[in-house]
């Protein structure tokens, strides 16, 4: 069933708009290059305007492409007319065609290639099948619900045997419930097919949990190409590190102070301020020792700040709360820094007061330091 | 006075308004199918006419009948028309028939053009068109005359006095249902269009199989409207059309009143035949006129 030349091979690709006398008005694409492998999962994630959806129209043929190449297995798709460039595509706002019935729907592009009426009947009812639309084959899509409807959609790519599905924004019309039984429905789809996936969504949780790689965008970049856990632990700047993960990581500005063995992190307009120091220790220290007195950005994720101490190398805070978010299983704490605000996540099973005093141990090896200039991880 | 009573006054005076109004709307018509059936030629002024007569719409359906010339005398006279009303019919209803489609067409694709394609100029020839439209036809009815004229010279069957030529003439007025259409599509989501392209449907493909059946009541309506609109148009296919056999129900039925004698019964008897088609043109369309044919395709 696995195909062997769904790879995607996307080179310097720039995507230009033009006003009405061919002047450039806005380029949404700047020269991105980007390898999706034979039966990945990729995941386009960022911002809206970052160019993920225009990307995938570039790749599906819905828009031309200005500059660079796309290729799929060894061809070069520049040129060629969607339908021939072996993608299926399914919509954000499901596209389906309201007049035919979910059979037909599904059937469409079988029937335009002439394909012999028991193959697509065969097609058809093994799509539906898969994706348990069996008993609806004959309604409208009026009569089917919200989650129906997208399924619909996905049957019909399906049903065209594709190389690779192209998936923009499938889940964001759908209700939270549904979004989440989608995303496992479209996961286990993507393990039973082993077709390649481009995926584009603005949601970071979709992005995590699906994507076997995510490509996190932004102003028509790409920003990092990784698995989920090393975009999350090793964000390569501060746009990712603080686009994902929900509450993002703290960023906080300020500087190294290097004195004798001491390294001292001091936040901006902290300098004096017991709560604006953090005392460095550890590998962490040794890297901030290399890079010697200088401004930084001080990057720490909210769970890695604890109640309890629970490891060697930690610095410990000591800040009032400004604001608790109890969420059950765990409390989004707000610490009042000197001019920034820090948000914990505390494991605990007491409610916390506004303006109490908290000291907080925070996992010194868990943190990242960026450049302020170029954002870029140190 | 307490609201129950406020109320009740309130709704005796909407229903005696809307009563009203629908009597004002009702007598003309009503009056126009009484004198259908009135003897003698007098304007039509009674609701119930004291005797009930066929002649006039024996006249109108070619049917020879006797029919009183000299009142005072008392004289009759078998009476049939030359040239038979009915065919003015036939010829409004054909005419107007083909006119319809062809505008169907015409501002169909043109509409989808102009909601779907890049093009230079489009702005202002949308502009254009809707600027052009709000001068009524008469205005260039010299200019057709001597189109049809031309043409006619080269290819008599669409010259003058053909309803060929007048269908042409008809064809031109395009413009306003190429923005109703338009309308209607830029309602639709392109996406669904994009979906087909993937699916391997050509541009003309998408366009057959997915967009006009999904626009059925805006074409609906468009035919119901221009099918009207050329049964009763009279400036045009009266100047275009010069001999009796060729006329439209409009110019025969104005060729019953004379200077010297109006008459009415004939008249009233073409008007409400010329209802007829129009009445059943809207019970085929209805069933084209519902909402909804888009619901469920994209989730807006």
């Amino acid at each position: 069933m696995a195909k062997t030349n769904g790879n995607v091979s996307i080179k310097q690709l720039k995507k230009t708009y033009l006003d009405g006398k061919g002047k450039p008005v806005f380029t949404a694409v700047k020269g991105i290059n980007l390898e999706i492998e034979n039966g990945e999962f990729m995941v386009l994630v960022g911002p809206s305007g970052c160019g993920k959806s225009t990307t995938l129209r570039m790749v599906a043929g819905l828009e031309d492409i200005s500059e660079g190449t796309i290729s799929i297995g060894e061809t070069v798709v520049n040129k060629l007319e969607p339908k021939d460039r072996g993608i299926a595509m399914v919509f954000q706002n499901y596209a389906l065609y309201p007049h035919l019935s979910v059979f037909t729907n599904m059937a469409f592009s079988l029937q335009l290639n002439k394909v012999p009426k028991a193959e697509i009947k065969k097609r058809v009812q093994k799509a539906a099948e898969i994706l348990g639309l069996t008993e609806m084959l004959d309604r409208k899509p009026k009569a089917l619900s919200g989650g129906q409807r997208q399924r619909v959609a996905v049957g019909r790519s399906i049903v065209r045997d594709p190389k690779v599905f192209l998936f923009d924004e499938p889940l964001s019309n759908l209700d939270a419930k549904m979004r989440v039984q989608m995303r496992t429905e479209i996961s286990n789809l993507h393990e039973r097919l082993g077709t390649t996936i481009l995926y584009v969504t603005h949601d970071q949780v979709e992005a995590m949990t699906m994507g076997d790689r995510i490509c996190v965008m932004n102003e028509g970049e790409i920003m990092q190409v990784a698995d989920p856990l090393t975009l999350y632990k090793k964000p390569e700047n501060m746009f990712v590190a603080s686009f994902i993960g929900s509450p993002p990581m703290n960023l906080i500005h300020g500087e190294l102070q290097i004195q004798d063995a001491q390294v001292t992190f001091i936040e901006e307009g902290g300098s004096g301020h017991h709560l604006g120091r953090i005392q460095l220790k550890g590998p962490l220290a040794e890297k901030a020792k290399t890079l010697g007195n200088r401004k930084i950005v001080f990057g720490m994720r909210p769970e890695h700040l604890n109640e309890r101490s629970q490891c060697e190398n930690e610095a410990v805070m000591t800040a009032p709360v400004s604001l608790a978010e109890p969420m059950g299983a765990e409390t989004l704490l707000h610490l009042e820094m000197a001019q920034h605000r820090v948000i914990g996540r505390i494991q605990n099973d007491r409610l916390f007061k506004r303006r109490e005093e908290v000291t907080l141990y925070l996992n010194l090896d868990k943190c990242s330091l960026f450049d302020p200039k170029t954002e870029q991880v140190l | 006075m307490n609201l129950e009573t406020k109320l009740k006054t309130r709704k005796f005076f909407a229903h005696l308004f809307l009563i009203l109004f629908i009597l004002m709307i009702m007598t003309p018509f009503l009056t126009v199918i009484a004198s259908s059936f009135s003897r003698g030629h007098f304007a039509p002024s009674k609701l119930f006419p004291t005797e009930i007569s066929l002649n006039h719409w024996k006249y109108v359906l070619g049917i020879p009948h006797e029919e009183v010339v000299n009142i005072t005398t008392g004289e009759t006279r078998i009476i049939k028309a030359d040239v038979v009303p009915i065919l003015w019919f036939w010829n409004s209803i054909k005419i107007s028939v083909i006119a319809s489609f062809g505008i169907l067409l015409l501002s169909g694709t043109c509409a989808y053009a102009f909601a779907r394609m890049k093009f230079a100029f489009k702005e202002q020839t949308m502009t254009g068109l809707l600027i052009l439209q709000m001068f009524p036809m008469v205005l260039a009815l010299v200019a057709f005359y001597t189109i049809l004229e031309f043409i006619g010279q080269f290819a008599p069957s669409m010259g003058l006095n053909t309803h060929a030529g007048l269908t042409l003439i008809y064809l031109g007025g395009v413009s306003i249902y190429i923005w109703m259409i338009k309308g209607y599509f830029e309602t639709i989501s392109t996406s669904i269009e994009e979906s087909a392209r993937i699916d391997g449907a050509s541009p003309f493909q998408a366009f057959i199989m997915i967009l006009l059946p999904m626009s059925a009541p805006i074409f609906a309506v468009v035919f119901i409207l221009s099918f009207i609109s050329y049964m009763s148009e009279y400036p045009v296919a009266s100047v275009v059309l010069q001999t009796g056999e060729k006329w439209t129900l409009a110019v025969g039925a104005n060729s019953f009143l004379y200077e010297q004698q109006k008459l009415w019964g004939r008249f009233s008897a073409l008007a409400v035949l010329s209802g007829i088609p129009i009445t059943v043109l809207f019970i085929i369309c209805q069933r084209f006129l519902v909402s909804g044919l888009t619901a469920g395709g994209v989730k807006e």
